[in-house]
C-alpha cells in the first residue's frame, strides 16, 4: 500500500511561502504598534517577538523551498550539503524565538508596574499642579478650618462642666479650665504662674501615686472615684480620668484629665442607702411595737385593776405604781416606734406652717430666754396652705428645736420658713451654732436609739420619730453639718394646690392661695 | 556579589608573585606535562537531530507559557490577546507535530520512498505499520498547524493596532 508525496510537497511550498508572508505582515503591523507608544514595553516585546519569528520563517521555508528544488531538479548531493546549515540554523531561530517568547510574563509585570508608576507620577503631577494653581486658597481654607477647629475645641474646654487639665509628668498644672479653676478655688493668675501642682488638689497622696502608676502602666486611667480638696481646704468627690498625650506635637510627658465633681451624685446616693436602712429598720421596729403593745396593755389594764384593790400609800400600791410608770414608759417607747414606723394614725388637715411654728416657739421661747440662748425667725408669707397631722408635725418641730438648743451652750438658733415655689414644697429650716455633729455620725442620726447624749438623757428616738412622721407626710428631712460651726435640720412640705379653706382661731373663715 | 568579588580579586592579585605568574605556570605546566588528552568531545549526526527535536520542545515550552500568562492575566478578554492565544496554541501543536514527524523521518522499517525525487513519488507502507505511517503521512503535512498559528498571530496584532488606533 502507497500513498503520493504531492500533497506534502505541495503544502510545503505553499505553507513555506504563506509564512514568509505572514511574519512580515507581523513585522509590519508589530512595527506599526510599537509607532504608537515607542515607550510601550508590550509593543516592544511583540515586536521582538515577529522579528524572531520571521527569522525563523525565513530561514526554515527557504530550507524547504531550496530542498524541493534541488532534489526536483535532481541536485540531491547539493542538498545534502547545504541541508546541515539549513537544519542548524533552523535551531537557532527555535531557540531565539523560545526565548524571547520566554519572557512575556515578565515583561507583563513591568510593563504594569511602568504603568502603576505612570499613572502615580501623573496623579502626582495633577495635584502638583492643582496645588500650584490653588496653593493660596488652599492655605486660606486649611487656615479657617483650622480656626473654626480651635473655636470648637476651646469652646467645649471652656464650657465642659467638668475639670478638664493639662499637667505635667512632674504634677505642674499647665492648662485649666474654667469650671476647673472654680471647682479647685483657683484663680487664673494661679494657672498662668506655673507654680500649682495638681497632686496638691488630692486629698491623700495615695491617690495621685496610684494615678501617676495606672498612667505609666496602661497610658490611661478611666473613671477612677478620688477625694479632692479645693484652695480652702475643702474637699469634694470626684471621678476622674486621663491619659498619656503621646501624640507628635504635644508636650512630652505630659498627662490630660477629665475630672467631674460627684459630690451631689454621692450625697443622694448616700441618702438613698440612708432611706432604705431607715425603710428596712422601721418595718423591724413596727413589727416589734405591734407584738408588745398588746402586752404593755394587758400589764398596764391589769396593774390598773391592782392599784384600785390595794389600800392607799400601802406598800403594794407603792409597787404596783412603779410597774405602771415604767409600763406607761414603755408605752410611749412603743408608739414612737409606731410613728417612726409611720403605723400610727395620722390625722391630717388644712394648716399654715408658720402658725405651727409660731406655736412651737411659744412653748420653748421660755426655756430658751432662761438659758439665755436667743430665737430668730424668718418667716415667708407666701407659703401656702399645707395638710399636716398638726400634733405630729408640732412634735417634729419640737424635736429639731430642742435638739438645737441642746448642741450648743449660748447663740441663737434661727428658724426659716421659705416657699420653694418651683418644687411646690415648704422649707423649714432650723440652724444652730452648736458643736456640729461628726461625719461619722451623719449616717446613723436618724436610725432609732442611736444619740449621743449621756445614758438617761435622750432615748434616741426624737430624731427617728420625727423622719418617720415628714415621711408620713410625703416630705424629706436632711441634715448639714459642720464640725464646730453647727448644725442645719431641713424639713420639706408638699403644700396644697388648690383653694383652700383654713379655720381661724376666732372661728371665721379665711382664704389662702396656693403657690401655683 | 560583584561588590564582594572585586575587593577579594584585589587581595589575591596583591598576594600572587606576580601579574604573569598564573600564566607562565599554566603555560609550562601544558607544554612540560602535556600527554593525548582527548579534550574535545566527539559530536555524531544523531547530536544535530537532537538539538532540533529539544528546540523544538523548548519553543513548544515557551509557547505554552505564554499561553499560561495570557490567561493568567485575564488578556484573553481582549479579542486581540485571545487571537495571539490561537496563534500560540497552532504554533505549540505544529511543534508538538514537527517532533513526531522529525521522530519518524528515515524510518525505513516502516515505510520506502519511491521515485522520491519525482512528482510521481509515493510513500510506500511496509506491511503492519499501516498506523503509525499514515500518523507520519499526516505529520508531514505540518503547515496545516504553523500557518494557522501565524495568520491568527496576525489577525491579532492586527485587532490590537486597531484598538490602539481608535483608543488614541
Amino acid at each position: 500500500m502507497s500513498f503520493p508525496v504531492y500533497p506534502i510537497w505541495i503544502s510545503d511550498l505553499a505553507g513555506s511561502a504563506l509564512m514568509i508572508l505572514f511574519s512580515f505582515l507581523c513585522v509590519r503591523l508589530a512595527g506599526k504598534l510599537r509607532d504608537q507608544d515607542r515607550t510601550n514595553v508590550v509593543w516592544l516585546y511583540l515586536l521582538s517577538v515577529c522579528y524572531v519569528l520571521a527569522a525563523f520563517a525565513v530561514s526554515r521555508s527557504v530550507g524547504h523551498i531550496v530542498k524541493r528544488i534541488l532534489i526536483t531538479l535532481d541536485y540531491e548531493n547539493a542538498w545534502t550539503l547545504v541541508r546541515p546549515y539549513s537544519g542548524a540554523i533552523n535551531t537557532v531561530t527555535f531557540i531565539f524565538v523560545a526565548s524571547v517568547t520566554l519572557f512575556f510574563g515578565r515583561v507583563w509585570k513591568i510593563y504594569q508596574q511602568i504603568l502603576q508608576d505612570k499613572q502615580a507620577i501623573q496623579e502626582t503631577h495633577q495635584q502638583l499642579i492643582f496645588m500650584n494653581r490653588n496653593l493660596e486658597n488652599l492655605v486660606a481654607e486649611r487656615t479657617r478650618e483650622l480656626a473654626l477647629s480651635e473655636r470648637k475645641y476651646r469652646r467645649i474646654f471652656e464650657v465642659s462642666r467638668d475639670m478638664l487639665a493639662v499637667v505635667r509628668d512632674d504634677g505642674t498644672l499647665m492648662t485649666l479650665n474654667p469650671s476647673g479653676i472654680e471647682m479647685l478655688g483657683l484663680s487664673s493668675d494661679d494657672i498662668s504662674s506655673g507654680r500649682r501642682l495638681f497632686q496638691d488638689f488630692f486629698e491623700t497622696t495615695d491617690d495621685w501615686n496610684f494615678l501617676k502608676q495606672t498612667l505609666e502602666q496602661m497610658g490611661y486611667v478611666a473613671d477612677t472615684e478620688i477625694s479632692m480638696k479645693r484652695a480652702d481646704n475643702s474637699c469634694f468627690s470626684g471621678l476622674i480620668s486621663g491619659g498619656v498625650q503621646d501624640q507628635p506635637g504635644e508636650n512630652p510627658g505630659s498627662h490630660h484629665f477629665l475630672v467631674k465633681d460627684i459630690s451631689y451624685r454621692k450625697a443622694m446616693e448616700q441618702q438613698i442607702l440612708q432611706a432604705d436602712k431607715l425603710a428596712s429598720i422601721g418595718q423591724l421596729a413596727a413589727g416589734i411595737a405591734h407584738e408588745i403593745n398588746n402586752p404593755l396593755g394587758i400589764i398596764l389594764g391589769y396593774t390598773q385593776l391592782l392599784i384600785r384593790s390595794e389600800k392607799e400609800n400601802s406598800q403594794n400600791s407603792e409597787d404596783l405604781r412603779i410597774i405602771e410608770k415604767h409600763t406607761r414608759s414603755c408605752k410611749t417607747i412603743v408608739e414612737n416606734l409606731l410613728s417612726f414606723s409611720r403605723r400610727s394614725q395620722t390625722k391630717k388637715a388644712v394648716s399654715r406652717i408658720n402658725d405651727v411654728m409660731d406655736e412651737v416657739i411659744s412653748v420653748v421661747r421660755h426655756h430658751f430666754e432662761l438659758e439665755k440662748i436667743g430665737i430668730e425667725k424668718e418667716f415667708d408669707p407666701r407659703i401656702p396652705v399645707i395638710a399636716v397631722d398638726e400634733a405630729k408635725m408640732k412634735q417634729v418641730f419640737m424635736n429639731l428645736i430642742m435638739n438645737a438648743r441642746q448642741a450648743m451652750k449660748c447663740g441663737t438658733v434661727r428658724i426659716e420658713t421659705r416657699y420653694d415655689e418651683p418644687g411646690h414644697k415648704a422649707v423649714v429650716r432650723v440652724r444652730d451654732e452648736g458643736t456640729g455633729i461628726e461625719p461619722r455620725h451623719m449616717t446613723r442620726i436618724f436610725d432609732p436609739f442611736f444619740t449621743t447624749k449621756p445614758t438617761g438623757e435622750g432615748t434616741g428616738l426624737g430624731l427617728s420619730v420625727s423622719y418617720g412622721i415628714v415621711k408620713d407626710h410625703g416630705g424629706e428631712i436632711l441634715v448639714e453639718s459642720e464640725v464646730g460651726k453647727g448644725a442645719t435640720f431641713t424639713v420639706t412640705l408638699p403644700v396644697l394646690e388648690q383653694t383652700i379653706s383654713v379655720p381661724a382661731e376666732d372661728g371665721a373663715q379665711r382664704k389662702s392661695q396656693s403657690g401655683s | 556579589m560583584k561588590e564582594r568579588a572585586i575587593p577579594i580579586m584585589k587581595h589575591f592579585w596583591r598576594r600572587a608573585p606576580g601579574p604573569l605568574a598564573v600564566p607562565i605556570i599554566s603555560l609550562g605546566y601544558l607544554l612540560g606535562f602535556a600527554q593525548a588528552a582527548m579534550a574535545t568531545q566527539g559530536h555524531g549526526s544523531p547530536e544535530g537531530l537532537y538539538a532540533h527535536q529539544i528546540a523544538h520542545i523548548l519553543f513548544a515550552f515557551s509557547l505554552g507559557v505564554l499561553i499560561y500568562w495570557l490567561r493568567e492575566h485575564s488578556l484573553i478578554e481582549n479579542s486581540g490577546w485571545r487571537f495571539v492565544q490561537y496563534g500560540a496554541f497552532f504554533l505549540l501543536l505544529w511543534n508538538l507535530d514537527a517532533v513526531l514527524a522529525h521522530h519518524l523521518d528515515d524510518r525505513s522499517d516502516l515505510f520506502q520512498l519511491i521515485d522520491g525525487g519525482s512528482w510521481n513519488a509515493r510513500v510506500h507502507f511496509v506491511d503492519n505499520s499501516t498506523k503509525v505511517v499514515l500518523l507520519y503521512y499526516f505529520a508531514k503535512l505540518d503547515h496545516l498547524f504553523c500557518v494557522p498559528g501565524i495568520v491568527f498571530l496576525y489577525a491579532g496584532l492586527r485587532r490590537l493596532l486597531q484598538q490602539v488606533q481608535q483608543s488614541s
